[in-house]
């Protein structure tokens, strides 16, 4: 089969409110990207190539060493430096055999550009983070 | 145009990568390259993406070639003037056949759309979408192997320098032992034969990959080359240089009684 499963980035909030023929265009792009357990995935501070979704499995997140919060089935990362072109925020780590699918930045741009509704969705996460780091100062 | 041609066939970089028309043009100049075949990109990134259809292309057309297979990633801009992805993009050793081809061309194909690799393309100012073309050869499963600089890379002297160790040259390559050391004068008289210490050679295991092996302690300093194998890399670095120009930069596997080919590249850390 071709791309992503579409009962896999249906889970995704990301996607959430894409029609089936919309989900069905994007799943094409998605490409298996499966990670043995203790793999960094991203490490902070490198270039970003990948967004991923994880359709399987368990990754820890770590900012400067220091354990951030665990990331499961339906989850996404790695978008942020895809967004501005920048480093890693944070280190992923699989945690166990970790199943994902993953969209390049050559495949992503293109696709926010093209996709309001992703688009204005990725602009609440950075809104949501952004108050969140914020409420944290 | 052809999205899987045999190495010989590899004409075009902007298709296949300089590496596959590089090998290529060493078969055609009948350089004793192993045979192989070359895939473009977009039938690489097809089979990446679960394309069934392009993974049944790439079985058909390599379902002739002997394994086991060494998958090299021959990346359309791999091997610019001003740039090298050597370590960046990954060269899978040992895949056990066609069956196992579409996971090893898409863990080349994610090597080469890493994180690491787009940092590295940041950093050079190639900051554009990768076309990973590949090429699949047939592994000779060597006895020894190893490098030849056609001229001394550090000196920049006009001498062969030859650095060889047990099994696979991947051993040499990457760093794992201290190889026996050999120079050759333009002549192909040796004017310096010096053992490494080789505690380790990797090996082609059944199951696919290969391992690191400890050596035999009599193994360790003895000499991996004995004369008649340095006039045969003499003579093979006479005619790379004759086909390809002076200056090259040779990576070459003993098995089986015969001497093989594996790349041939300009030097690119040649002295003044």
């Amino acid at each position: 089969m071709r791309g992503a499963p579409i009962d896999v980035l249906q889970r995704v909030p990301l996607f959430a409110d894409l029609n089936p023929d919309e989900l069905a265009q994007i799943a094409l792009l998605f490409k298996e990207r499966d990670f043995n357990q203790g793999t960094t995935i991203i490490q902070e501070g490198s270039g970003g190539a990948a967004f991923f979704v994880i359709e399987a499995g368990e990754a820890t997140v770590s900012i400067r060493g220091t354990p951030h919060s665990t990331l499961g089935p339906g989850d996404y990362f790695g978008e942020i430096a895809l967004i501005d072109e920048g480093p890693r925020m944070a280190t992923i780590t699989a945690a166990s055999r970790l199943d994902c699918w993953g969209l390049t930045y050559w495949d992503f741009r293109p696709l926010v550009e093209a996709n309001g509704v992703i688009g204005w969705k990725l602009l609440q996460r950075m809104a949501m983070m952004l108050r969140d780091a914020r409420a944290q100062q | 145009m052809s999205r899987i041609v045999p190495l010989k066939a590899a004409l075009d970089v902007a298709i296949h990568g300089a590496k596959a028309v590089g090998l290529g043009q060493a078969l055609r100049d009948g350089l004793p390259v192993p045979e192989g075949f070359a895939l473009s990109g977009p039938l690489v990134e097809a089979v990446t993406s679960g394309d069934e259809a392009a993974e049944a292309e790439v079985r058909a057309a390599v379902g002739s070639l002997a394994g086991p297979f060494a998958v090299r990633s021959s990346a359309i801009d791999e091997d610019g003037d001003a740039s090298s992805f050597a370590g960046q993009h990954l060269t899978l050793l040992n895949v056990p056949g066609a069956a196992e081809l579409p996971e090893a061309l898409r863990e080349i194909w994610w090597s080469a759309n890493s994180d690491a690799a787009i940092t590295y393309r940041q950093k050079v100012g190639r900051f554009s979408r990768p076309s990973v073309a590949v090429v699949v050869q047939t592994l000779p499963a060597p006895e020894t192997a190893g490098v030849l600089f056609t001229r001394n890379p550090v000196t920049g002297a006009d001498e062969r320098l030859i650095e060889a160790s047990w099994g696979l040259g991947e051993a040499v390559v990457a760093g794992l032992v201290i190889p026996d050391h050999f120079l050759l004068d333009r002549q192909g008289q040796v004017r310096e034969r010096r053992p490494g210490y080789k505690t380790v050679a990797i090996r082609p295991v059944a199951t696919g990959g290969t391992v690191e092996e400890e050596l035999a302690p009599d193994l360790v300093e003895r000499l991996c080359l004995d004369d008649a194998q340095l006039a045969a890399l003499h003579q093979l670095a006479l005619r790379c240089e004759a086909v390809h120009g002076p200056d090259r930069d040779l990576e070459w596997a003993f098995a089986d009684g015969r001497l093989h080919l594996l790349q041939c590249r300009a030097i690119t850390t040649s002295g003044s």
